[in-house]
């Protein structure tokens, strides 16, 4: 029930997305790059501070304090 | 709409709105950005589990509750600015301007504020997703508030979605689709809500820049620099992309602002050669820069994406302008006759051949004879018409000046962040004090750039208050100039009372950073982090 669920909620946000990225590709072009580039910037930011940990730790097992 | 308002008071609340404006704007682009900024924190600690980050979010969120609520202060009162100041614009757009300033107030405002206290409250009452969704659920309001004030400012700079009922005297809803997705809304919001993550992002760089150079809070700054400037340097690109298409769609709807924020005065029928003007001291009288230094070929590729348009020029604008000043009379002569007579068909008839340029007509009302566009005779039509047309063009300095600026600081970020970024990528960042004192310093450019963004976008629109429709001098209200300067002297007062709380409040918990706030014993903050508890809610929490 909770698979079903968890699938029934994806297709939901899906047709969501597609309806959304329809209507605004056509009449709102920059609504639309603005959700596709804040998801955007929040991602690779996000993935920058994933990033600085991975690289903290390896500088950690090489004795480097100062960045 | 006979009445004209007294000229002073015109210029009096013109100064009053734009500095609630503009005040009310130092506090917003912090909160369209740091929310999102916030958001993004979370999210990686809710990806990878790290207390760090959510320590990031706690601290960097009381600032920005600070932030917020000043905000909401200083926000509130504009809205009610349009009844009492500008009543005649109220009435005139109301029922167009005043569906997206309510949709605003019941959708997106009230989803932020209500979702603001879940967010600051909710730590130890939500699971880490739920109370992820909430941090987005704050962000996506603050932004989709900005998104229909910037919808109902859209309809101000290219009506759209709505057409004058001579009927009802006002204008009225043809199309809500054609409101909500009109290019200038579009272009400006996008522009204004990556103008705030700049801002965000320059915020929590320098914040960090200085405890870094102070040796202080190193893991939350380090992490804090690195989120900051990968967020600050797409966005400037994003910015700065925006900026470029909210020009390219104002040299279509608004060619008279374009041209003032250039200082084109003659049209160069070499496009291909024109030269842009990097600087300029343009001479309204004489109506040329007394001093330019232009750099050619860069004009026409900038502004319209070819080569071969050519840019209309002040002084052709201002000819340009005359054929529409004269039907704009006409029109307004015929409304006169219409609404003394409703059954008057050929006066409704007048009016519709020329009701496109009725505003042109309402412009010229300063200029005819006791302001009174019947007097308007052949004998005096050439000096109202020099007149109108000449009060068509933007206040031209300030325009050139104020776009100048806002573009010089974008740049200015643009360059830091990259560095910033660039640095902080390779791990380098505190080897290099001097980038760090340039972000510190640096912390004032994005609310420099905002002003003036927002300067060059409402001076760019004068002398209309609905480009094309409604002049700024009828919109006014008929107050008395002993009421619109002790209102104004107030608000100065409560505005600047509350930018000297902000900075007080802001300077205090950044330099007390996340940890100092714990002394001895003391239990922790609300959500168990070293700094959830809000700074504006310490003391109730400390009373439960």
């Amino acid at each position: 029930m909770k698979n079903l669920l968890t699938f029934v909620s994806a297709a939901v946000i899906l047709g969501l997305a597609l309806f959304l990225s329809v209507i605004l590709g056509d009449y709102g072009p920059w609504y639309f790059a603005w959700l596709i580039g804040t998801t955007m910037i929040i991602l690779i930011s996000a993935a920058g501070a994933a990033m600085f940990d991975s690289q903290d730790e390896e500088l950690s097992q090489q004795g480097v304090s100062k960045r | 709409m006979d009445m004209i308002i007294n000229p002073t008071v015109v210029e009096l609340s013109r100064m009053q709105f734009a500095l609630t404006a503009l005040y009310h704007f130092l506090f917003v682009p912090l909160t369209l950005g740091l929310s999102f900024i916030l958001a993004t924190m979370e999210t990686v600690y809710v990806v990878t589990k790290r207390p760090i980050y959510k320590e990031m979010t706690q601290f960097w969120g009381k600032l920005f509750g600070i932030n917020f609520a000043l905000g909401v202060a200083t926000g509130l009162t504009m809205e009610f600015e349009f009844g009492t100041n500008w009543s005649m614009y109220s009435h005139f757009v109301g029922d167009i301007f005043g569906t997206p300033l309510a949709i605003e107030g019941l959708m997106a405002f009230f989803m932020e504020s209500t979702f603001v206290g879940v967010m600051f409250f909710g730590w130890d009452r939500l699971s880490p997703k739920a109370h992820l969704v909430v941090t987005y659920l704050v962000a996506l309001g603050s932004n989709l508030s900005a998104l229909w004030i910037l919808i109902a400012n859209g309809f101000m700079q290219d009506p759209r979605g709505g057409t004058f009922d001579p009927n009802t005297m006002r204008m009225q809803f043809t199309s809500f689709i054609g409101l909500i997705f009109n290019p200038d809304a579009q272009a400006k919001f996008v522009h204004t809500s990556i103008a705030g993550f700049v801002t965000g992002s320059m915020f929590v760089m320098a914040v960090s820049a200085y405890y870094l150079l102070n040796k202080k809070h190193r893991d939350l700054a380090l992490r804090s620099f690195r989120i900051a400037s990968i967020f600050g340097v797409i966005s400037s690109v994003g910015v700065i992309t925006l900026g470029d298409a909210l020009g390219y769609i104002d040299a279509h709807a608004q060619p008279t602002k374009l041209a003032a924020m250039e200082a084109i005065w003659k049209t160069d029928t070499h496009p291909v050669s024109a030269a842009w003007n990097l600087i300029a001291i343009p001479d309204r009288q004489a109506q040329k820069n007394v001093f330019e230094i232009g750099i050619p070929y860069i004009l026409t590729p900038l502004l319209t994406h070819t080569e071969t348009t050519v840019i209309p020029g002040i002084i052709d604008l201002e000819q340009q302008a005359k054929p529409k000043i004269e039907n704009g009379i006409k029109a307004m002569l015929a409304l006169k006759a219409y609404n003394a007579n409703h059954s008057d068909t050929s006066a409704l008839a007048t009016f519709k051949q020329y009701e496109n340029d009725m505003g042109y007509g309402f412009l010229a009302k300063q200029f005819a004879p006791d302001q009174d566009l019947a007097k308007v005779n052949q004998a005096n039509l050439p000096s109202v018409l020099d007149k109108t047309a000449n009060a068509t063009i933007p206040n031209v300095w300030v325009e050139f000046w104020a776009f100048r600026i806002m573009v010089a600081a974008g740049f200015a970020m643009l360059v830091l962040f990259a560095f910033a970024a660039y640095y902080s990528l390779k791990n380098q960042v505190e080897r290099h004090p001097l980038l760090l004192k340039v972000a510190l310093w640096s912390i004032s450019l994005p609310w420099i750039a905002c002003e003036f963004g927002w300067i060059t976008a409402e001076n760019g629109r004068q002398p209309w208050t609905v480009y094309g429709w409604l002049p700024t001098f009828v919109s006014a209200s008929s107050h008395s100039v002993a009421y619109m300067v002790f209102s104004l002297i107030g608000f100065a007062i409560l505005y600047s009372s509350f930018i000297i709380a902000e900075l007080y409040l802001m300077f205090k918990y950044a330099r007390l950073g996340p940890q100092e706030e714990h002394h001895g014993d003391a239990a922790p903050a609300a959500g168990g982090g070293l700094a959830g508890k809000p700074a504006f809610a310490k003391a109730s929490l400390d009373r439960q």
